[in-house]
């Protein structure tokens, strides 16, 4: 016994440094890796006073030299699209039409693009960020630094491996949102019509 | 003889009480301002506007704004927080802010119990006309990633009209709250600029208040530089330090040169060094002066101090009377001297303080102050010139050079020929074509801006921290009044149509309003009836697994809400940029201001007030440079009359010819003055009018000497020109200030002093050769 009891402690020292390989600036370089990745997604929200969660369901486009299409399915269809110049809701004619920039709201979609994209170092300037997991299944906890954050989070969730998967905020009011990436993949370029989406 | 122990002494006791007076006064340190606006006419009688003015103005004056800028933003947040931090531990602030701390739960509190109150416009009627379509949108925000985070949870507010009133708050320029700091952030020329806001424990014009703070922005600009970072800022208590440190540089300029050529003078004419003495006079006629200045307004504008300093050169011409006496009245002796003089003294007393109280009837608090420091500086200076000084010079016999007195002869001489070939109705002839082709020329210029040196870069400065954070406060406002609350918001509204136009034509960057914070008590009424029609389009809440009981308890509490008044709104935190506009109620009813970000055009502004009940557009700037205008006529009035009076006053001595003899001469100087400012191509302003006012009461004394002829032609011709020269001194030396009022002032009067010395020999007796 004591031979395996001293073999897995061995083990163990070999491997904390492994364990401790996969650091914040892999997990960077690791989502920051895939030009374009295009997804499914399924968000709920879980409000306290409802036995249900409001549950919507889409399709994303994440380009990393663009940005995000957001491309809401059921209950609703309605398009959304994030770049560096805001966030625009398809009209009903067909063309974007950018809403008047929010402060809070467009912070928010930078921590957003930031978290979908593994931008740890946008993350740490607001975060405590705890990273744990290896590359193929990590687990990225955000607790926010400031009194203006903690007011509004107790903290986000984000788990996945090559990509992103799972993000749970979780409400200082006891709501919380979850949305779950399904089927990413980064195989496909952007096609014709979503360049054309993020042209204009 | 007893008379001339007795004055002395009576004149030690009440000096002794004005110094003790003076002392009183100093108690709490220099009695002075910089502030302009007191300085300019009190045009509104309304009390109601004065208060609405004092409100816009009082940030301005009190607030310092600085953009701490760099190219990495933590780095530029830290900066701030550091650079706040101390800020606040120097004591001079009474609240330095770079981040925003936002009280939520008081926050959510306000905009659940606003829910009908705050509702902005446009969703109210959504509301009213299109209740299915509002929950439709209810649906869809709920659904919506981006709507960024309600500060208040669904569950609370079912139909989100929370959510409404947050998206309607106006924005604020360019500058966006960074939500990990709380910092309020701008990003322009490749640089994060972190807001601070600095405001002051005092007004700003407290007198070292804007000194201190100056310095302790400049230490601030080094600790920036040195890590790369830059500091802009803006605030009314950087001009008031430049106006300060200008002024005293003026001061000492202009007082020191003036003091020191008019010693050196009295030195090189007259060869002893206790005609230095000659100097007391000035010195009690300025303690006269700031007396008598802060006894009557409480206190005493250093521009005061500086036009006033001008006083030197004009009180030190009392003791000059006497003393230019000892080339012709041989031995000299001081009391004999000045009983020769003693009536010229007078008229020239009364004379000068006509000319000074003249100014003190236009509507400037300015001039007023400066007429009662310079008229009581003369009164100061005569009666030490004509109770102590000679006393002083008792037992000295002057032995004066005779340079002076040959330089008089050679200019009387030179006239004597001129004469000889030219008579005076042809050199009258040629003054008055060069008169009236300078006339021609003269352009007229008012403008406040006259009355401010403030260097291009703290303007400059401003300029980019308007561009950088969109935050550009115009000093024009709306003034509305109502009835009650109810007519006051609508009058409000009613402008607000006319604004919101101008802000998508892009000529208006954005304007604060308190209709846009709450709406009125009919609406609020009218937006509680809509809710009940609200339960026929409950479906798509319902489908989405809403129960029916908590949307029917939902409506419930909304139309429990009060009707909300504009103080209750005013007390939330949500009310805090709106709460300087409400002026309350007052005995017509209410009031409350409209201010506006980024549009100076007046014209384009009242346009905007036009057949709008109740709505006035206050614009302090554009009233004064009407008032600056139609002064110079009154100005121009007020000279006229004060020439009456000083005849009335030399009728006796001259008779009624002689009398106006010696007022035509200042008169027809002045208008030579003007033609030159034509000539020159200087504009006239209300304060090159100002100068020959004054200078016509001066000059008026040059023609008494001259008429008196007491010692003979070209003694008294030495005398003006010894008085003329030290009285250039002073004024001609305010025309180096930088500011343009000042400058203007100072050029005028040394014009007109120059045209006085050259037609003061016409105000001779018999004019012409025989002299």
């Amino acid at each position: 016994m004591s031979a395996f009891k001293g073999l897995l402690s061995l083990m163990l020292l070999t491997l904390t440094p492994l364990a401790h390989a996969f650091d914040l600036q892999q997990l960077s370089d690791q989502l920051a890796k895939p030009a374009v990745i295009h997804g499914a997604f399924v968000q709920e929200k879980h409000l306290r006073s409802l036995p249900q969660p409001l549950t919507s369901k889409g399709n994303f486009v994440l380009a990393k030299d663009s940005g995000l299409l957001w491309l809401l399915e059921t209950p609703l269809k309605q398009d959304y699209r994030i770049t560096a110049a805001g966030i625009a809701r398809r009209a009903t004619d067909g063309g974007w039409q950018m809403l008047p920039g929010k402060s809070a709201g467009a912070e928010q979609n930078r921590l957003f693009l930031a978290v979908l994209q593994g931008d740890s170092s946008g993350l740490q300037r607001d975060f405590d960020v705890q990273l744990s997991g290896d590359a193929q299944a990590w687990q990225l906890t955000l607790v926010p630094r400031s009194m203006l954050l903690k007011q509004v989070f107790n903290q986000i969730n984000i788990n996945g491996g090559a990509l992103v998967q799972r993000i749970e905020l979780l409400e200082t009011q006891g709501d919380s949102t979850l949305l779950k990436m399904i089927d990413s993949s980064s195989d496909k370029p952007l096609s014709d019509p979503e360049r054309a989406d993020f042209a204009d | 003889m007893p008379i001339e122990r007795l004055l002395p002494r009576l004149f030690l006791i009440a000096l002794l009480a004005v110094l003790a007076l003076a002392g009183w006064q100093w108690r709490h340190g220099a009695p002075l301002s910089a502030n302009l606006m007191e300085l300019v006419p009190g045009s509104t009688p309304d009390a109601l506007e004065l208060r609405a003015e004092q409100r816009i103005q009082e940030p301005m004056n009190r607030e310092m704004l600085v953009l701490v800028g760099h190219a990495d933003p933590a780095e530029a947040v830290e900066l701030a927080q550091q650079l706040s931090e101390k800020w606040q531990a120097s004591g001079l602030f009474e609240k330095v802010q770079w981040n925003v701390q936002a009280d939520l739960p008081a926050l959510r509190e306000q905009l659940l119990r606003g829910r009908l109150a705050m509702l902005p416009p446009r969703d109210r009627t959504d509301l009213i006309e299109h209740p299915e379509a509002f929950i439709q949108q209810r649906v869809q925000s709920l659904f919506d990633p981006f709507g960024g985070f309600s500060l208040v949870p669904s569950q609370e507010d079912w139909l989100g009209l929370t959510g409404r009133i947050q998206n309607g708050q106006p924005m604020h320029g360019s500058v966006q709250l960074d939500i990990g700091s709380g910092a309020l952030i701008a990003k322009a020329d490749g640089k994060s600029w972190v807001l601070l806001r600095a405001r002051t424990r005092a007004d700003a014009f407290d007198m070292r208040l804007p000194l201190h703070v100056s310095a302790l922005l400049d230490e601030a600009r080094q600790q920036a530089s040195a890590r790369d970072a830059q500091l802009l800022a803006a605030s009314g208590l950087l001009y008031a330090a430049h106006g300060q440190q200008q002024a005293t540089r003026e001061i000492t300029w202009v007082g020191g040169g003036a003091t020191l050529g008019i010693l050196l003078l009295l030195l090189l004419a007259f060869k002893r060094w206790r005609v230095l003495l000659a100097f007391v006079p000035v010195m009690v006629g300025m303690l006269f002066g700031a007396t008598a200045c802060v006894a009557l307004f409480g206190k005493m504008h250093v521009m005061t101090l500086v036009l006033g300093s001008s006083l030197i050169g004009v009180a030190v011409d009392y003791p000059l009377h006497y003393l230019s006496k000892s080339w012709s009245l041989k031995p000299w002796r001081s009391w004999p001297a000045l009983r020769l003089t003693l009536s010229g003294l007078s008229l020239s007393l009364a004379t000068s303080c006509i000319g000074y109280l003249a100014l003190a009837w236009t509507p400037f608090p300015a001039l007023t102050q400066i007429a009662v420091f310079s008229a009581a500086g003369l009164v100061g200076a005569y009666l030490t010139a004509v109770c102590l000084l000679p006393a002083l010079l008792n037992g000295v016999e002057l032995r004066p050079a005779q340079w002076p007195l040959k330089i008089a002869e050679a200019l009387m001489n030179a006239r004597a020929r001129l004469l000889t070939r030219v008579g005076t109705p042809v050199l009258l002839g040629a003054l008055l074509i060069f008169c009236a082709a300078g006339l021609l020329q003269l352009t007229t210029k008012n403008d406040i801006r006259q009355w401010i040196a403030a260097p291009q870069s703290l303007t400059d400065e401003a300029r980019s921290l308007a561009r950088i954070t969109g935050y550009q406060p115009t000093s024009q406002f709306f003034l509305v009044r109502g009835a009650d609350q109810q007519q006051l918001l609508e009058r409000q509204t009613a402008l607000s149509q006319r604004l919101d136009q101008l802000v998508t034509q892009g000529k208006l960057q954005g304007y604060l309003s308190l209709n846009q914070l709450v709406a009125t008590p009919a609406e609020q009424q009218a937006a509680r009836a809509a809710l009940d029609t609200l339960p026929a389009h409950w479906q798509p809440l319902l489908a989405l697994g809403v129960p029916p009981e908590v949307l029917d308890n939902e409506l419930a509490n909304l139309r429990a809400l009060p009707v909300q008044g504009i103080d209750d709104v005013l007390a939330g935190p949500l009310g805090e940029p709106w709460r300087l506009l409400w002026l309350g109620s007052n005995d017509q009813g209410v009031a409350g201001i409209v201010s506006l970000q980024g549009l100076n055009d007046a014209a384009l502004l009242r346009a905007q007030a036009q057949d709008l009940p109740g709505v006035q557009l206050v614009d302090r700037l554009g009233d004064l440079n009407k008032v600056f205008a139609a002064t110079q006529i009154s100005a121009a009035e007020l000279k006229l009359a004060s020439c009456v009076l000083i005849v009335l006053l030399l009728i006796l001595p001259f008779g009624l010819r002689g009398a106006l003899r010696v007022i035509v001469l200042p008169l027809l100087a002045a208008v030579c003055s003007l033609a030159s400012l034509g000539w020159l191509g200087q504009p006239l302003t209300l304060f090159s009018l100002f100068g020959l006012l004054l200078v016509t009461a001066i000059s008026v004394d040059y023609a008494i000497l001259m008429r008196e002829q007491i010692g003979g032609a070209a003694v008294s011709l030495l005398g003006t020109l010894l008085a003329a020269a030290t009285t250039w001194l002073s004024f001609g030396l305010l025309a180096i200030s930088s500011t343009p009022a000042v400058s203007n002032f100072g050029l005028s009067v040394s014009l007109g002093l120059a045209f006085s010395f050259i037609l003061a020999p016409w105000a001779g007796r018999q004019h012409g050769a025989r002299s």
